[in-house]
């Protein structure tokens, strides 16, 4: 299945490479200038980090940091794992990482929106014909972009880490003890970077606090050719108090059947009710197929309370990067892998000093928030006004079919830049919004009313 | 047979109007409104699927087979194989009825059978919409390609809005407002002697004016001093989960 040819692809970071392979290995000789910062103790031998989790986050850490001239270990439990996930990514991620077009399964260039009341609306009116969402299969994904960091000079070991030591003084390395082929081992580094995922242990031994999760449950159903011919490029998402009180439920296509799921965050236990739920309001659409997978995870809702300390920082859904309202979390595990992998680099000159918790907080904390947050909290916002009730919902849904929004959420997301808008349109949409919730609200309200006045009826 | 169905769903009722009544038929009957009618589809279905395994794919009668593993939770484990010993068939919840009204047609209210004295009376139209989402609510329907529903709330012009619901809102409130307002005013002239239209030219006059307008307009239940408060700890919290990692970087000193 990993049978695909790696092309060569042009990485800013090649040049670079090529100049340090042929550097030879420098002499033992323990150097110590009287510095005017005190991280500039220069050891000869190169830095030691260790990326813990080999998915996204950290092949992009991995990738980067293996570049950069620092020896790096990619530690990853399962390569061949298919993780459930749904496995979309924006388009501005194809460019940013250089994936290659064989690796997508499809493109997703239609997408329907349906309300608690079955009011559909066609969101993708506007997509040109360039811009689709891409669906991959995390498998594919993964294996790609392990090899690519190993093709730069990581090291890749298929282990399961089960304990990190932390350093008992500055200068100390971290002792990382994993198994490997039924042998313990252990490994002295200098930085962590925790990539592995929502139940990570480097965030365990770091005592990075915990988060809230939402589950996310999903069946992957295989269905017969015609059915299957409806979602070729489309997938739908479904919003209502019966399959998800807090977020949305989806029909994903993937490459030979479609990922039927849901999600929730207050509501665990009756994940299986949302799941029938959504079942049922896709009945139509998927009789006739049979379900070949059934799969869950928890997808954290906000990041961590600490997401570095001292030399280990976490990246990807280790440290909680996951958007709200559309549970988008893999182009930010890639980025923020990058990110922080860039930040090591540069913090520590290319391998050759050591680096302190501040150059972490400094060139990678630092530069996340101020380039993500705002993204992260206009999603937290839409969430908490549209998904909170019924009629915020309709709201939503009424909204969606206006051209102006679908544009706007579009450009958003498949490029991760605040889309240009035109200010009267912008007004116009503000107005838009008000009204749909208001009267949707109202119609929320006036249902409950309805429902009390039958209820003290019937008593 | 009715305590079969309800047994799941309500064991702590089941006993009691067994034992003092010793007609659980009819005691049933009271408990009835107590539950909101979605609960019961549920005891009904979970009654009435109870034992009846079914082997994988059976074309027609219960097309989608699942093989459920039991650990659906955590972390992902090794890829789920159908090793789970209870195969239980699909259920579609709720039946296959769609929303009947001889007004709703083609997806969309036909105003012209709303028609009163030549207009559309909109106050129906809104509770016909009433009705037919808390249908939808109570009986989630599978959407269908064929009958889309294209009903949309701005179909119905803003001044219907207004005048109904709006307008009564509007005009309780100005009543408070104007309330409050006189007393008010008459409180602080027998104070402090200032008139009316002396006191609108006092800074701390104006001030307690905004404050008194600000409240009728906010607070209109009980409950909504509590919903304000809430809501302004909600809305700070998402920023405070993101600053929580640069709280600690103060009090531990850098290079630990």
């Amino acid at each position: 299945m990993a049978a695909h040819k790696v092309t060569p692809v042009q990485h800013p970071f090649q040049n670079l490479t090529q100049s340090l392979k042929s550097k030879t290995f420098q002499p033992q000789t323990i150097k110590c200038i009287p510095a005017v910062r005190t991280s500039t103790i220069i050891i000869s031998s190169k830095l030691r980090v260790a990326v813990i989790g080999g998915g996204p986050a950290g092949s992009s850490a991995a990738e980067v940091l293996a570049s950069g001239g620092i020896e790096t270990y990619l530690f990853e439990r399962n390569p061949e794992a298919a993780k459930p996930c749904g496995g979309a990514i924006p388009l501005c991620m194809l460019d940013e990482f250089s994936i290659p077009s064989h690796l997508i399964d499809r493109k997703v260039t239609q997408m329907k929106i349906i309300s608690p009341s079955n009011l559909t609306v066609d969101f993708g009116k506007t997509l040109k014909p360039h811009e689709f969402i891409s669906m991959l299969r995390r498998e594919v994904l993964d294996n790609f972009l392990r090899l690519r960091a190993k093709e730069r000079g990581a090291t890749l070991i298929k282990a399961l880490v089960t304990n990190i030591e932390l350093p008992i003084s500055e200068k100390s390395p971290y002792m990382i003890h994993y198994i490997s082929n039924n042998t313990h081992s252990s490994l002295a580094v200098d930085v962590i970077v925790g990539a592995d995922g929502a139940n990570s242990k480097v965030a365990k031994s770091i005592k990075a606090g915990d988060y809230t999760c939402a589950i996310a449950f999903q069946e992957r159903i295989k269905l017969p050719e015609d059915k299957m011919k409806y979602y070729e490029n489309l997938a739908e998402m479904y919003v209502g108090d019966d399959v998800s009180p807090d977020f949305y439920a989806w029909v994903f296509p993937k490459c030979d059947h479609v990922a039927v799921g849901t999600g929730t965050v207050c509501s665990k236990q009756n994940i299986k009710q949302f799941q029938r739920a959504i079942r049922n309001r896709v009945k139509p659409k998927i009789h006739g197929g049979e379900i070949i997978k059934v799969e869950a995870h928890p997808i954290p809702e906000h990041p961590r309370p600490t997401r570095v300390r001292g030399r280990v920082a976490l990246v990807g859904d280790a440290a909680g990067y996951v958007t709200k309202c559309s549970g988008e979390g893999i182009y930010f595990a890639a980025k923020s892998g990058r990110m922080c992998g860039e930040a090591i680099v540069r913090a520590s000159e290319n391998g050759e000093k050591t680096i302190v918790e501040a150059d972490l907080r400094r060139e990678y904390l630092r530069k996340w928030d101020d380039e993500y947050f705002c993204t992260f909290k206009f999603l937290d916002i839409l969430q908490r006004v549209f998904y909170g009730s019924n009629g915020g919902r309709e709201a939503l849904v009424e909204l969606c079919g206006k051209e102006y929004v679908q544009r706007m959420t579009f450009e958003s997301y498949l490029y991760k830049k605040l889309a240009k808008g035109n200010p009267l349109e912008d007004v116009k949409m503000a107005m838009d919004t008000v009204g749909s919730l208001i009267r949707c609200n109202i119609v929320g309200r006036e249902m409950m009313d309805s429902f009390d006045k039958t209820m003290t009826l019937r008593m | 047979m009715s305590m079969a169905i309800f047994s799941p769903k309500i064991p702590s009722l089941t006993p009691s109007p067994s034992q003092s009544h010793g007609k659980p038929h009819v005691s049933f009957k009271l408990y009835f409104p107590l539950r909101p009618t979605r609960k019961l589809r549920f005891d009904l279905l979970v009654s009435s699927d109870n034992g009846s395994g079914v082997a994988a794919t059976v074309p027609d009668e219960t097309p989608v087979s699942s093989e459920e593993s039991v650990g659906s939770n955590g972390s992902p484990p090794p890829p789920l194989t159908a090793t789970d010993p209870v195969a239980e068939p699909v259920k579609f919840v709720g039946g296959e009825s769609s929303f009947e009204d001889p007004r709703w047609v083609g997806g969309t209210w036909d105003l012209k059978q709303f028609a009163k004295d030549g207009k559309t009376d909109w106050d129906a139209v809104i509770d016909a919409e009433v009705k037919r989402r808390k249908w939808m609510e109570n009986n989630p329907q599978s959407s269908s390609n064929k009958n889309p529903v294209v009903f949309d709330t701005s179909i119905i012009p803003w001044w219907a809005w207004m005048k109904r619901f709006h307008l009564p809102e509007a005009e309780l409130l100005n009543g408070r407002a104007a309330m409050i307002g006189f007393f008010m005013a008459y409180f602080v002239d027998s104070l402090t002697g200032v008139g009316l239209v002396d006191q609108m030219g006092n800074f701390f006059c104006k001030t307690l004016l905004f404050v008194a307008v600000a409240g009728v307009l906010l607070i209109r239940k009980n409950e909504d001093l509590e919903t304000l408060k809430k809501l302004l700890e909600e809305t700070t919290f998402y920023d405070k989960q993101w600053q929580a990692t640069w709280q600690d970087e103060t009090p531990n000193s850098p290079g630990k």
